[in-house]
């Protein structure tokens, strides 16, 4: 599991790559922190390459949001396979995030 | 003694700073949940700090006998444990008997002789598990004979030294007054007669020995404590943390545990956890309230029940515990520590004397004996009960050692140990030093970690017990009430002895053998010395009347340790605890007197 960082036309972009179990939680947990500092940017959350998202997965890009939320940056999600956009859907996320 | 031209009553200023040190130990001890060996150390420190006694004698009882004696004696316990030997005996001596009659005879006549060479705490404590299996397989309830096995190991233990905790500490109080050490044998005869009267007595006032329903029966199906429901898709409770969405802590119960769709394991909850769409939330308490929620938050019924005490999860284990007298649990409820986070477990109900408390587990303040339906991990069994010695016991707590040729090594090291001790071919302390030196030589008990056998909340206990005798001797306690007594009882030795025992056995029977013969000893001591008698008898009634106190699950180490699996009330042991104490101070007085003369 991979994450990259970017700044892009002053958004923040996470790159997400592989498969985010639970055993890749705790690493991604910390690759993100720099997402927390959010004030001013939006957030776009890419899972182009994301293959599989778990229940601790979700919890990261719930922590995102609530981060986010009060700083008036919006977090966007990009780029979902069907599987991805099945677990979004039954967990009630699609209704949480913004999709681009 | 100190000289102090401060009086009162009678007494110095630090003749009433031990006086009211001791008291407030017997209070703090009866009273409050505040550990023993912390009231003890606590009432040392008071002592050193305002110059009742000076540092070498505060300090000199953790070198003293009995602690010694003690720690050795943990490793020689260890080393038959792990070697098997005390498993042997457990599951050969209790068989299969006709009737209740036999089953008591049964239990009690190996439990008498095991406690005399093992001490009474240690035969208890190894026999409960087995005793709770036995009563199942007889059908009989359990505290029929649990109670059964407290007395006999409590009258066993009178006849040795190493039988009972106080034995020790009068011995080696004995010996710190006149230089001379007791035999180990020394209490056999007076010690022998109790017991078999004691015995006796149970078999044949049985009808009193109450009948308590067994702690885990009350908690036979889990399905009746947990329900789950489900968090459909659209509910808005998605995204909020469980405490925000008003679904951790309910009416009638409380959030144990998250199933996520993914089979994921939250667990305990904490209350800033999230919701996800499909989690089962698993709540413990009163069902038909936590129903409620179905309507009142949008719940749905989870499809099919995951637990059942018989069917469950690999994931998941279910553990019966009983709250340990001294727990830190005690008064206090799940809410209010950290207990469920730190040990990775959840309280799903709460028994009292074999019925379920009613109400929202996390909430219920808990008592000592309490039996708890703990939801634990799979794994680490043997961790989490080294973590919570102390607090809680696990009914399932099981260790089965191989039988091999070091059962028998370590067997005869323990008789050895005993020939040599009792024919005086070396002190007590260097005979068990040396036992459990070659326990260990020989592989019989393991030496990395052979510390962590060592009880040493009760060696910080028998270390600081010996600071009270000598501040009682050297503020003049001592001499002052021996006077008083012997003013007020005349100068008949008979009865000032009578007064005495009574005196000691009743607060034994509130605070415990140890610390009555700590305060005890220095008094009767000077009394016999005061009417010119022979102390000898006077002591060996001291350590007998401590150690009869059965009225009371707080006196009796032994009985505190049957209190939660018998699921006991406190005031059972006073049925027939009373009757007993009479009778066997009695007997004591009359048989002592009869061995050794005063004169």
């Amino acid at each position: 599991m991979n994450t990259t960082f970017k700044e892009e036309n002053k958004d923040f972009v996470m790159y997400f790559e592989g498969r985010l179990d639970t055993a890749a939680a705790p690493k991604v947990e910390q690759d993100v922190a720099p997402l927390n500092d959010c004030t001013g940017h939006d957030i776009i959350l890419d899972c182009t390459k994301l293959e599989y998202i778990s229940s601790s997965g979700l919890r990261i890009f719930l922590a995102i949001l609530k981060n986010a939320k009060p700083k008036g940056s919006h977090v966007y999600i990009r780029g979902m396979n069907d599987d991805l956009r099945q677990v979004f859907a039954m967990t009630g996320f699609t209704n949480l995030f913004e999709f681009k | 003694m100190i000289d102090c031209e401060l009086t009162f009553l009678g007494f110095s200023i630090y003749a009433w700073i031990t006086i009211l040190t001791v008291l407030s130990i017997f209070f703090v001890m009866a009273r409050t949940r505040i550990p023993a060996e912390v009231a003890f150390l606590g009432a040392l420190t008071i002592l050193l700090v305002t110059g009742v006694v000076t540092e070498e004698e505060g300090m000199a009882g953790f070198g003293s006998e009995p602690v010694v004696v003690h720690a050795a004696f943990f490793v020689i316990i260890a080393g038959l444990m792990q070697t098997g030997v005390l498993y042997w005996l457990t599951k050969n001596v209790l068989g299969a008997p006709k009737n209740y009659k036999n089953a008591l005879l049964r239990l009690m006549l190996p439990t008498c002789v095991m406690a005399a060479l093992l001490n009474s705490v240690n035969v208890v404590a190894l026999f409960i598990d087995a005793v709770k299996i036995w009563s199942r397989k007889l059908n009989i309830a359990p505290s029929k004979l649990l109670l059964p096995l407290s007395y006999a190991a409590t009258l066993g233990g009178m006849c040795t030294l190493l039988g009972n905790s106080s034995n020790l500490v009068v011995a080696g109080l004995y010996l710190h007054k006149t230089g001379q050490s007791l035999n180990v044998f020394e209490p056999l005869l007076p010690g022998l007669v109790l017991t078999i009267v004691g015995v006796m007595m149970v078999m044949l006032l049985q009808r009193y020995i109450p009948q308590r329903e067994s702690a885990e029966q009350s908690f036979e199906t889990t399905s009746d404590y947990t329900v789950e429901l489900l968090v459909p898709t659209d509910n808005p409770a998605v995204g909020n943390s469980v405490e925000e969405a008003g679904l951790y802590n309910v009416k009638g119960g409380s959030l144990v545990e998250i199933v996520r769709f993914d089979r994921e394991i939250i667990m305990p909850v904490p209350k800033d956890e999230w919701i996800i769409g499909g989690d089962r939330l698993i709540y413990a308490g009163q069902i038909n309230e936590i129903l409620e929620l179905k309507r009142t938050h949008g719940l749905a019924a989870a499809d099919h029940h995951v637990w059942s005490i018989n069917d469950i999860d690999t994931k998941r284990r279910m553990r019966t515990a009983y709250v340990t007298f001294g727990s830190d649990l005690i008064g206090r409820s799940m809410t209010q520590c950290d207990f469920e986070q730190k040990n990775n477990v959840a309280l799903i109900a709460v028994a009292r004397q074999g019925r379920r408390v009613e109400g929202q587990p996390r909430e219920i303040h808990l008592q000592a004996g309490d039996t708890l339906l703990l939801e634990c991990p799979p794994k680490n069994d043997e961790q989490l009960e080294r973590n919570n010695r102390g607090s809680i016991t696990f009914f399932d707590s099981h260790f089965v050692p191989q039988l091999g040729p070091k059962t028998v090594t370590s067997a005869v090291i323990l008789v050895l140990m005993f020939i040599v001790s009792s024919f005086h071919m070396l002190p007590l302390m260097a005979t068990t030093m040396l036992a459990a030196g070659i326990m260990m030589l020989l592989g019989c008990c393991r030496m990395t970690g052979v510390t962590k056998y060592i009880e040493w909340e009760l060696l910080l206990i028998l270390g600081s017990t010996v600071v009270f005798s000598v501040a009682i001797t050297k503020t003049g306690i001592a001499d002052i009430i021996a006077l008083q007594v012997l003013q007020i009882c005349g100068n008949n030795p008979y009865i000032i002895m009578a007064v005495m025992c009574l005196l000691a056995s009743l607060v034994s029977e509130f605070v415990s053998d140890v610390g009555a013969s700590a305060v005890f000893f220095p008094i009767m001591y000077q009394q016999a010395e005061l009417l010119g008698c022979n102390p000898m008898p006077f002591v060996m009634l001291l350590m007998l009347s401590v150690t009869i106190s059965f009225a009371s699950p707080i006196g009796s180490s032994t009985h505190m340790l049957i209190y939660g699996p018998g699921s006991f009330r406190f005031t059972d042991f006073a049925r027939l605890g009373i009757l007993m104490h009479i009778v066997l101070l009695a007997i004591a007085l009359l048989i002592v007197n009869l061995l050794y003369p005063l004169y």
